[in-house]
């Protein structure tokens, strides 16, 4: 009898010890690991409830009570703003703690959304990446929108030249841009002066670029020098098109990129620009190939300034190679007026399941707005809230290409966002790329790219 | 209490008798079954009253094989066969996982036929499973041959044989955008000098109606070690004394492999091929690794099913869509390896 209670015992004991160790590796994992995660968060709970609480009488109050604000950003440790804003707007306002959690820069707006799908999200503000992401969380409704906010607050859209028409929702804004990227030509001055042609202007024709980019060419083997080069985004070739103002890519028809896309495979064709194909076959990126010195300009984002300034200064990038470069505007269209160029605009937003939404607004208002913008320049990037003041300090940063054309580059004229907004943005935008790449792979001629491009998007509308 | 058990024991007797009775009297076969059993019941019950056991001991025993299934069961539940059961019910409906779900009927379904990249993307993945899954076998059973005998520095083939299957998928895909890089790749350079292909026609690997080529031809390398290492041990199984009696019979190498090799290594075969083609029908990590490019996105001539339900669920959130195609890659498993299976029974027969 005695063995038996032993063996019962022994059994009972095992198959606990069996049906917890499952329970923690596979069978309720979501169950399991809470009392440990549960013990760590308790404190921060308790502190955002007591934070919360008051935070209806706060509202009238205004400061006061503590209060914490969960941000979601991306790549915290190699982009310098995220906690220069904190800082900042933590010095200035004593009762508010930023929380910021980095949701890594690869596939940001895509784990956002998962984050933000379902219950159980606990951010208050969220960083924009991306127009079809934006697309995405607003057709998602979770993002908060701002208009009525934006209205007490007596914040003057128009300081943002425009851009915020460009992802406004059915006539309402959800997000509020804080910075701001065009396009502009970067070219390397060593490059011109060694063949002896003049540097390009602020105001040039296709026409003018193209004759230009090969000008500098050099095809003799060895000493290879590209005229010109091309990131494998579509943006960098495809866009080209929506410069003169009439056209977008949510048109359903483009045709309009076929002079564009003519260009750079006739520049491909003589060796003016790195091929495509070998491009995506190694994955080299836009910077590597400016700065190994054989390329003669690059159409690139304003955020590749602070990035070459930055690695100039810290012997990443080989000084004699690169380091003496400078920016003119886009190129243009025959008729259309310079400074015309793409622009990629980042915003924040405010959550519609946050508790704290005033606060967060508070938040969003401050950094898209002008005190926000200086943290933003000092930092070497563009704010959306441009002004001649902004553009002093960032020209005026050490490192940033001393002469006056330079300077003037920075000065846009209209800027059509790369996506604006529209519901299925997501799915032409994947369109777009997807015949881009066939295009520029050859697989297709860019008849067949183009005509399939308008296919298939005009399939969406249906 | 006493009483109480008597009393219960009583009853359950005159149970037990009434059902033998009942028993003897019946003619029908199934119905006398029936009846068996029920007194089978009774009589455990009143073996347990008397011994003073709550339950049975064959209750007891089930019971304790279920609490061994009940972990791993409890987890495929939840992680597996739950999810399963949802997919299926969101192929029917409208989803973007914060909004209500909608009930759409097949049109997620109707949509198919008409889709341009679910279209291109199906073609590959046919067209990428039966390149790769023939290749594969034939390759690893002849290097499980191979490596079989008894030759100098076995161990170190099979090794390298085995050594594509372990390295990570990452660092070789970048040393094959190398060698098939289409100018600079050794591949091509031997093209243009040694068999003097001009420049502009060197083939572009990753790119075009070359790139399946490229992927299938990639996977086969990846993945043969992995299948060699299973026909290794298929053939240790087979009993020399079989080769023995061949050889006395005269039989040469070829018929050696054709009625003894072969025949023995059926159920091994089997094995590998279900294995292979529902691993290949879930393709996904070497597209995006090798014909990619920069941005991981595929174009329609190198675009797979799962890339495809990936990018609609979580790049356009269209779940509900996003399932219809998961499901129709679902049924085009099972299906197949349904024929397999039932082809594999016929010939044991």
């Amino acid at each position: 009898m005695k063995r038996k209670l032993l063996s019962i015992l022994l059994t009972t004991s095992m198959l606990a010890a069996v049906l917890s160790g499952c329970g923690s590796g596979s069978g309720g994992s979501e169950s399991a690991p809470e009392p440990a995660a549960e013990a760590e968060s308790a404190p921060a709970e308790a502190e955002e409830e007591t934070a919360q609480a008051p935070e209806a009488e706060a509202e009238e109050t205004a400061s006061g009570e503590a209060i914490t604000l969960k941000w979601a950003i991306w790549d915290k440790d190699i982009t310098p703003y995220w906690q220069a804003i904190k800082d900042t707007y933590e010095a200035s306002h004593e009762n508010v703690t930023i929380e910021m959690t980095d949701l890594g820069s690869t596939d940001y707006m895509t784990v956002l959304a998962t984050e933000l799908s379902g219950s159980g999200s606990e951010f208050d503000v969220v960083t924009i990446k991306d127009v079809p992401g934006y697309a995405t969380l607003v057709s998602k409704n979770t993002l908060e929108p701002l208009d009525s906010y934006i209205a007490d607050a007596g914040i003057d859209l128009a300081q943002y030249g425009g851009v915020d028409k460009q992802v406004t929702v059915d006539g309402s804004l959800y997000e509020l841009p804080f910075r701001n990227d065009f396009w502009v030509v970067f070219y390397n001055k060593d490059i011109f002066d060694n063949a002896g042609v003049a540097y390009p202007t602020n105001d040039m024709t296709f026409e003018e670029y193209d004759a230009l980019a090969k000008q500098v060419t050099d095809t003799t083997y060895g000493a290879q020098v590209y005229g010109t080069h091309y990131h494998t985004w579509r943006s960098a070739v495809q866009l080209f098109g929506v410069l003169d103002g009439q056209h977008s890519i949510l048109d359903g028809q483009y045709d309009f990129f076929t002079p564009y896309y003519e260009m750079v495979l006739g520049q491909e064709d003589e060796q003016v620009c790195r091929n495509y194909a070998d491009l995506s076959a190694e994955g080299l990126h836009y910077s590597a190939a400016f700065s190994g010195g054989d390329v003669a300009m690059l159409n690139m984002g304003s955020w590749f300034i602070s990035t070459m300034i930055a690695n100039i200064q810290s012997g990443e990038y080989d000084a004699s190679l690169c380091g003496n470069w400078g920016m003119v505007k886009y190129p243009h269209a025959e008729g259309v007026e310079a400074g015309s160029t793409l622009g990629t605009i980042t915003g924040l937003a405010v959550t519609s399941v946050s508790d704290q939404k005033d606060a967060a607004f508070e938040f969003v208002k401050w950094v898209s707005g002008e005190e926000g913008a200086k943290v933003m320049a000092e930092t070497g990037n563009f704010p959306a809230l441009m002004n001649d003041e902004i553009a002093d300090i960032i020209s005026g940063l050490e490192g940033f290409p001393t002469d006056a054309e330079s300077k003037e580059a920075l000065k846009v004229s209209n800027l059509y966002l790369e996506v604006p907004y529209a519901e299925n943005v997501s799915a032409i935008n994947d369109i777009l790329d997807t015949y881009h790449k066939s295009i520029m792979n050859r697989e297709i001629s860019i008849e067949e790219g183009i005509a399939a491009m308008n296919e298939e998007v005009g399939k969406l509308g249906q | 209490m006493n009483e109480n058990k008597a009393a219960q024991i009583r009853q359950l007797e005159t149970d037990t008798e009434q059902l033998m009775e009942k028993i003897r009297q019946e003619k029908d076969i199934k119905k006398k079954q029936k009846l068996i059993a029920e007194r089978e019941k009774k009589q455990r019950k009143l073996t347990a009253v008397r011994n003073n056991r709550v339950l049975s001991r064959e209750t007891k025993r089930d019971l304790v094989a279920y609490s061994f299934i009940a972990p791993n069961f409890i987890g495929f539940a939840v992680f597996t066969l739950v999810p399963i059961v949802f997919a299926f019910a969101l192929a029917f409906m409208k989803w973007d996982g914060s909004n209500e779900i909608t009930f759409v009927g097949i049109d997620n379904f109707t949509r198919l036929a008409d889709d341009t990249f679910f279209l291109a993307a199906f073609r590959n993945t046919i067209i990428y499973v039966i390149g790769t899954v023939p290749l594969t076998m034939v390759a690893s059973l002849a290097l499980a041959i191979v490596l079989n005998q008894k030759i100098k520095a076995r161990g170190f083939f099979r090794t390298v044989a085995f050594f594509p299957y372990v390295a990570s998928l990452v660092a070789i895909t970048a040393v094959w955008s190398m060698i098939f890089h289409p100018s600079k790749g050794p591949v091509n350079y031997l093209l243009l000098k040694v068999f003097g292909v001009p420049q502009e026609n060197l083939p572009k690997w990753f790119s075009g109606s070359l790139v399946l080529f490229t992927l299938i031809l990639f996977s086969v390398w990846k993945y043969m070690g992995y299948y060699m290492v299973i026909y290794l041990a298929g053939l240790q199984g087979i009993s020399a004394e079989l080769y023995e009696a061949g050889s006395l019979d005269g039989a040469n190498t070829w018929q050696k492999f054709k009625y003894i090799t072969w025949p023995q290594l059926r159920s091994t075969t089997f094995f590998v091929v279900v294995m292979l083609t529902i691993n290949c029908f879930k393709v996904y990590d070497i597209a995006v690794m090798l014909a990619g490019g920069g941005d991981g996105k595929l174009s329609t001539s190198a675009t797979v099913l799962v890339y495809y339900i990936y990018q609609n669920a979580f790049n356009y959130w269209d779940l509900g869509y996003s399932s219809a195609i998961a499901m129709v890659l679902f049924l085009m498993v099972l299906i197949i390896t349904l024929i397999q299976f039932r082809y594999e029974k016929k010939i044991n027969s």
